[in-house]
């Protein structure tokens, strides 16, 4: 495990308005690691698996999910990533999303989600909850990807 | 509505009740015939026992003639002879005479013709009798030739004549009745053969006609069978559509409930979000106009200060306000289309002792609102979901103790009885009332009676009804304004599954 690389956060998340404050919380708790921004399912698993630069091929990297997508539901992307020979089946999932059904959040974590966070509409929780989301990506460590 | 006649054919109708009419003349006929052969057979006894008694007569006659003959052939023998062996066999005919002629005249004693000869007879023979005594007395005493000549002279040979001719008449007539008999008796056979033969082919029309009826009847039967079963499963089918129809409808319903409330929370957290977020801005815009108006008044516009200092917090105070009810709503019509998704589980229940537990969960709230909430027990036991009853009466107990009438301390009742295979269950207060006009809307979502003076969204209730309805059950509401309510809820008292799907 490299102590000094920089762990980079994939966030996909179709609504832009959310992304936008998402990542502003983020800033405000003082994290700076480097966000890279989907808006649909497609482009971020190509990124994720395929991409040079994608964490699947260089660096380790957290992923921010949201579960409503245009094109597929977040927990096909979950299940892609958290699948048995997948080299990002230990990579750190955050699912942040509106939905706060028992069933889907009791789903999410059946398939490996590692954090589930339901957005709340009371803009104070949710500043909250994303700035202790920012104290958790400062604490936590992050494996590297198997080669 | 779907609705049904059966039809009647008419013209097979008639053809039916001929048929049975015939048939019953059929059945009356052969009980006329029944008794005629019952009748013939008993005349025809008579006939037969006429017969044996013409029968009876003619051997009394014969064997009269015998006696006679044989007594005087064995006195003649004697008178002849003189032998002791005569003697005895005259006394053995001629002792049976008198009998015989006791016996014949009882025997014909219905028949004046034979009487009179019997009467003509009698005389004779008593005198032949006391000739005969005599002669053989003169044998016995050994004066044969006495007796002999006696005989030659006597009247015994014409009396015997006599005697012969009539007893020869007599069985002629008896013959001749005989014949009379026996044509009567045949001509009354042959009349029990007919009517018999009649009778049988009456059976048999009888039992054709009423074949005839079962095989129409059991067509009628088969073929309204056939329209009823028909008509059953298309109502099954109807029932089955109509029913598929619906739980989609509701499924339907209930899936938009979810995507609209699920996906108006999106744009929602972006409005809030960026409410905030705008609010924050507001805060160093303020602090840069306040250090405007007091470094330099002049670049500040009045309308720069409104803007800043009113406009702005009120804008965002508004839009957050109304975010947040908006939030409230969304959750509640979220929570309706989760409640109509969960499964009903129903189980043995005593309402009293659930509503014990509810009362004891908010009575907190029940002493800071000044109100006593009572159980009037016994309340008939419930077979339902206990989550749902739970929520239903909570709902109501809470209403109760919220809207009360000012001045008057609240006082709840919880009340239960059974009507058949029903449990009504009763929540009353003696709170503020609701305006009968209301009854129904405050059971709609959103919706609320009187003075708006209580916080709350206008969801209880519509959650109460939804649930009721899920359980089977109705809910509904007495009261007058200023006078306290009644809920009444209506619950099936066991509650099965069926009854959820169905």
């Amino acid at each position: 495990m490299n102590q000094h690389q920089t762990v980079g956060i994939v966030m996909i998340e179709d609504d832009e308005g959310h992304a936008r404050l998402i990542e502003k919380n983020i800033r405000r708790a003082g994290i700076l690691n480097d966000i890279k921004h989907f808006t649909d399912g497609t482009s971020a698993l190509d990124f994720l698996f395929n991409a040079a630069d994608g964490p699947a091929k260089s660096g380790p990297a957290m992923i921010l999910l949201d579960l409503n997508l245009p094109d597929m539901s977040g927990t096909d992307i979950l299940t892609r990533i958290k699948a048995e020979g997948s080299p990002l089946r230990r990579t750190p999932v955050v699912v942040l999303t509106t939905t706060d059904d028992k069933v889907e959040i009791e789903r999410c974590y059946d398939l490996g989600c590692n954090v589930y966070i339901t957005k709340p509409v009371n803009y104070e929780s949710f500043a909250q909850a994303i700035r202790q989301l920012g104290l958790f990506l400062s604490v936590i460590q992050v494996p590297d990807v198997e080669s | 509505m779907v609705s049904v006649r059966l039809k009647l054919p008419s013209s097979e109708g008639r053809v039916a009740r001929w048929l049975v009419a015939f048939m019953t003349l059929g059945f009356i006929a052969l009980v006329a015939a029944a008794i005629a052969i019952g009748w013939i057979t008993i005349r025809n006894r008579t006939y037969t026992a006429e017969i044996l008694h013409t029968q009876d007569v003619r051997q009394a006659i014969a064997r009269l003639q015998i006696q006679m003959e044989q007594s005087e052939t064995a006195r003649r023998g004697y008178v002849l002879a003189g032998k002791p062996l005569f003697a005895t066999a005259y006394a053995r005919s001629a002792g049976n005479i008198v009998p015989s002629i006791a016996t014949l005249r009882r025997l014909t004693h219905d028949n004046p013709a034979q009487i009179t000869r019997l009467d003509r007879i009698e005389p004779r023979f008593v005198q032949l009798r006391a000739l005969r005594t005599q002669s053989m007395a003169l044998v016995a005493s050994g004066q044969i030739a006495e007796a002999q000549r006696r005989f030659a002279v006597d009247a015994s040979v014409p009396l015997m004549r006599g005697i012969r001719y009539r007893l020869q008449a007599m069985a002629a007539d008896e013959v001749r009745l005989l014949a009379i008999r026996t044509q009567r008796q045949q001509r009354s056979s042959a009349l029990f053969l007919s009517v018999a033969g009649l009778a049988a082919a009456l059976l048999l029309v009888v039992a054709i006609l009423a074949i005839l009826v079962i095989r129409r009847y059991t067509a009628d039967l088969a073929a309204s069978r056939d329209s009823l079963r028909e008509l059953n499963e298309s109502l099954e089918d109807q029932v089955a559509t109509r029913t598929a129809d619906l739980s989609r409808a509701n499924e339907e319903i209930q899936r938009f409930a979810y995507i609209v409330s699920h996906d108006l929370r999106s744009p929602l957290v972006n409005v809030m979000g960026f409410t905030a977020e705008l609010a924050t801005a507001a805060g160093p815009l303020a602090d840069l106009v306040d250090r405007a108006e007091a470094e330099a008044p002049h670049i500040l516009t009045a309308d720069a200060r409104l803007a800043a200092r009113e406009d702005l917090p009120e804008a965002i105070g508004f839009i957050r306000t109304s975010t947040q009810k908006m939030d409230r709503l969304i959750n509640a019509i979220l929570k309706l289309s989760r409640e109509g998704r969960r499964t009903i589980a129903p189980e043995h229940i005593d309402p009293a002792q659930l509503v014990d537990t509810i009362i004891g969960s908010m009575q907190h709230v029940i002493d800071d609102r000044g109100a006593v909430v009572r159980v009037e027990r016994p309340i008939p036991a419930v077979v339902t979901d206990r989550l749902a009853l739970e929520q239903i009466l909570s709902n109501l107990i809470e209403n109760a103790t919220k809207y009360l009438k000012p001045g008057r301390p609240g006082e709840i009742v919880v009340r239960g009885h059974k009507e058949r295979n029903r449990v009504i269950l009763s929540v009353v207060d003696n709170g503020r009332g609701i305006d009968p006009r209301d009854h129904q809307r405050v059971f709609d979502l959103f919706r609320r009676s009187g003075p708006q003076d209580q916080p709350g969204e206008g969801i209880g209730l519509a959650h109460v009804r939804a649930l009721a309805y899920r359980l089977d059950g109705t809910i509904d509401v007495q009261s007058m304004l200023g006078d306290g309510a009644t809920f009444r809820l209506n619950l099936p008292s066991a509650l099965t599954i069926q009854d959820i799907t169905a």
